[in-house]
């Protein structure tokens, strides 16, 4: 045979998955040449990683519901116009400006646009007690150390995953949050975000530290309107509680028909430190949040909260975590969602407790509500357990509107369509009750609402 | 010795003429002993060694062999449908109702044998019968293999249970295919202890596939030290009002690992399907291991699927307010455990259920200490 001809396989081969023609070791090179030495490494081990992990297929049990070679098309993306905003609210666009203006009660703000951060405000009495809200772009000059020491290390290395290693080569920007030993927030910190560019990759990091018997909250909102063709949003959110720690991460998801989004979230929960989770899923065509709760130090503690709402074809998928490594740790997951007309969702749970995390309690939920024929709810909650003395359990429930609430408002002179809303905004709002933070319920309940005007 | 002086040895025959409609039994791959008493023999029953099955009837073999589990439902499958040898084919006719059950016994006796057990057993409309399986044999240094494929038809109105009650020597492999089509409002029950082998993966299936039938799976496992039991149950719910229920108690002890896999798929047009599925996991060592891995796929509105697991050890309190009655550790233990198998249990015809409890008293032996 002629030697010269490269056959298909061997031409399969040479281009490793997911390389595209803006997606390449070139854009990494270019990108990264002017930062310092120890990130450009770390981008180009990346991106190593990146190309040697094959693009996960439905064979692998975490992907078995998500197709990606139907649900994203890499080589259709093009890279974005990374441009600095202008700080001026009236210069946003009308969805951005409406979701900033339910903010008012913070302790500080971030705005962003398309992947660039460009807005930061923070209370000044905190910035005397030395918080650090920033971008991350800013903080590699600022806080060199800092993020050597935690950007993309401990939490999530590009090693987690074909996401996690291509974030960790191509991201623009993000945030940057560290609260010093002891400083508590009273409000927390609010994070807009707004995708403007269809047809685009984006890819941005959240890191925050929480240092010993700090507390502290964020709420990180990220929105667009439709997107015409198909715009990969990628997210990898690592969450560190330093002993005796409270951080609450609030993760709102409101993206336009048309993004595929994709959030890597990992926290690490060290000695009596309690690190809370809120995973809401509106919007987006495809969504998939890997979710890693580690409680790594003993009497750490996470609640892990989830809420989806589906209409259209919209496809959700989460996969969550929990990881007790640690003896005398706790973790309590809810994830609930409703289902729509074609709408489709996963919900994929693993309670793993290692042999030495004796005393452990993890309880894992996920309830679904079908509210139409041709909805689908997959749910897989799994328990690996390896020590003795714990207290574990799980459920699942996939069930249809309750008929008895429905009549019992009906006979209350409510319409057919003002009790079934009432009764979905019911079995949602239970959630919500279980972290009462400021603005947050009500944001939530008023995307709900709307979504259920549409029904 | 020998083969069937064995079994008269066990007991089987025995047993047969007080508590059983009929036995056969398995030695090797072959079956050496079958009967069947001969009133239901006069209404048409058929239990058959699968061979003479093949030879005797072989209209009804054809029409059915194969057509639940297909030689490529799986590797093992495939495996057993190439060289099976030995197994039962079962025939309870329309409106039969067999009062005692029909008993099947297999025993593998040499090592580093491979078995391939085939069952077909077809319960015709509006029947009615009970079916046993019990697997032993002695231990070796060396391990053994048990691939069975068990294919079940129940027809219209038809009510089947199948028990198994699997002891086999620690060193056994024990690979079961094991499925059941359910039509209209028929019902099948699946009965399943596994306490011996290395490994066990058996997932006992129902196919609701006409209206209201109903599918139940219980099954209890008990791995004790360096024993995996990977079990569980799937229901596929294919038709209208059909509902189903898995309950899966398993105990692991030493480094015992026992895992609960199942499946639960409700397609659409299966309104109304309902569906219930409970794992408890007892640990007894801080070395024991248990992992529960449900699949729940729903694709219809109407239905109603939940699902639950607890992971628990052997309560202090309970085992001190046993031990102040005056039992030992070993005694409270035990005691415990047997009632939290309670359930399963005694849904057994009685002889079996007392075997049952002794082997776990057995396998309970030096637990404490």
């Amino acid at each position: 045979m002629d030697s010269t001809v490269v056959k298909p396989d061997e031409a399969k081969a040479a281009a490793p998955e997911g390389v595209t023609e803006i997606l390449n070791l070139n854009r990494v090179r270019t990108y990264s040449a002017p930062e310092p030495n120890w990130l450009k490494e770390r981008r180009l081990h990346a991106w190593d990683v990146y190309e040697k992990t094959p693009m996960p297929t439905t064979r692998l049990e975490e992907w078995r519901y998500t197709d990606l070679k139907k649900k994203l098309h890499l080589d259709s993306l093009a890279w974005p116009k990374l441009t600095e905003c202008e700080d001026d609210f009236g210069a946003c666009p009308d969805g951005l400006q409406e979701a900033m203006q339910a903010d008012h009660s913070a302790s500080g703000h971030v705005w962003e646009i398309d992947g660039v951060v460009f807005h930061i405000d923070l209370e000044e009495g905190l910035q005397d007690k030395g918080v650090v809200l920033t971008s991350l772009r800013r903080a590699i000059d600022s806080h060199p150390e800092l993020l050597q020491q935690n950007l993309a290390t401990e939490a999530l290395p590009p090693e987690s995953g074909k996401f996690e290693a291509l974030n960790g080569a191509l991201w623009t920007d993000g945030i940057f949050l560290h609260v010093p030993k002891g400083v508590r927030l009273d409000l927390p910190i609010r994070v807009t975000r707004w995708v403007s560019q269809s047809g685009v990759a984006l890819f941005s990091r959240t890191l925050i530290i929480a240092e010993p018997g700090s507390q502290v909250s964020l709420v990180d909102e990220i929105l667009s309107e439709d997107l015409e063709s198909q715009t990969l949003v990628s997210d990898a959110v690592e969450v560190l509680a330093k002993d005796g720690a409270q951080v609450q991460y609030v993760s709102l998801q409101r993206l336009g028909h048309g993004a595929f989004y994709q959030a890597s979230q990992r926290t690490l929960a060290q000695r009596d430190s309690t690190l809370d989770t809120l995973n809401v899923s509106m919007g987006a065509s495809t969504s998939r949040v890997d979710l890693n709760a580690q409680l790594l130090g003993p009497g750490a503690n996470s609640d892990m909260l989830g809420l989806y709402f589906g209409d259209d074809s919209q496809h959700f998928d989460h996969n969550t975590s929990q990881d007790h490594i640690a003896p005398n740790t706790s973790s309590d997951l809810l994830y609930k969602g409703a289902l729509d007309h074609t709408s489709r969702s996963v919900f994929r749970g693993i309670i793993k407790v290692h042999p030495k995390a004796q005393k452990t309690d993890a309880y894992q939920t996920n309830r679904n509500l079908l509210l139409s024929d041709d909805a689908r709810a997959d749910s897989l909650p799994n328990l690996e357990i390896q020590a003795d003395d714990v207290r574990c359990s799980h459920g699942a429930t996939v069930g249809q509107l309750d008929a008895e609430s429905r009549f019992y408002l009906m006979s209350r002179g409510l319409t057919r369509e003002q009790a079934e809303r009432l009764v979905v905004l019911g079995f949602l709002g239970e959630v919500l009750s279980r972290l009462p933070l400021g603005g947050v319920v009500e944001k939530v309940t008023k995307v709900i609402e709307a979504k259920l005007r549409q029904v | 010795m020998g083969r069937k002086t064995t079994f008269e040895r066990l007991g089987i025959p025995e047993a047969e003429q007080k508590i059983l409609a009929g036995v056969g039994a398995q030695y090797e791959s072959e079956m050496v002993y079958h009967s069947l008493k001969k009133e239901w023999e006069d209404k048409g029953v058929i239990f058959d060694s699968i061979e003479e099955g093949l030879k005797n009837h072989p209209e009804l073999f054809r029409k059915y062999f194969g057509t639940v589990i297909p030689s490529q439902d799986n590797k093992f499958a495939a495996m057993n449908s190439a060289v099976w040898s030995g197994g039962s084919f079962v025939y309870i006719p329309k409106g039969v109702e067999l009062d005692t059950p029909l008993q099947a016994y297999f025993r593998v006796n040499q090592e580093r044998m491979g078995q391939f057990e085939r069952t077909l057993i077809i319960a015709d409309e509006g029947s009615h019968a009970h079916y046993i399986e019990g697997c032993t044999a002695p231990v070796y240094s060396t391990e053994s293999f048990h691939s069975g494929v068990i294919e079940i038809v129940v027809h219209k109105d038809a009510r089947f249970r199948y028990t198994t009650i699997q002891n086999w020597s620690n060193n056994m492999y024990n690979l079961v295919t094991q499925r059941a089509l359910v039509h209209q409002n028929a019902s099948m029950e699946w009965l399943d202890g596994n306490l011996g082998s290395k490994l066990t993966m058996k997932y006992p299936s129902c196919y609701l596939i006409g209206e209201g039938a109903h599918g139940e799976i219980l099954s209890i496992a008990y791995a004790g030290n360096g024993q995996h039991h990977d079990t569980g149950g799937k229901v596929v719910h294919a038709a209208p009002r059909t509902t189903s229920s898995i309950v899966s108690k398993s105990i692991s002890r030493g480094t015992g690992r026992s895992s609960y896999r199942g499946l639960c798929k409700v397609y659409e047009g299966a309104t109304h399907a309902k569906s219930n599925v409970e794992c408890d996991a007892l640990l007894l060592n801080e070395t024991s291991r248990t992992d529960t891995y449900p699949y729940i796929e729903i694709e219809e509105r109407d239905a109603n699927v939940g699902h639950e697991a607890t992971v628990s050890k052997v309560g202090e309190e309970q085992l001190f307010y046993l031990m102040s009655r005056g039992m030992s550790e070993e005694e409270a233990m035990a005691l415990i455990v047997r009632g939290f198998i309670e359930p399963i249990a005694k849904e057994l015809p009685m002889e079996y259920a007392v075997e049952l409890n002794r082997l776990i008293d057995l396998e309970m032996e030096g637990t404490v200490g």
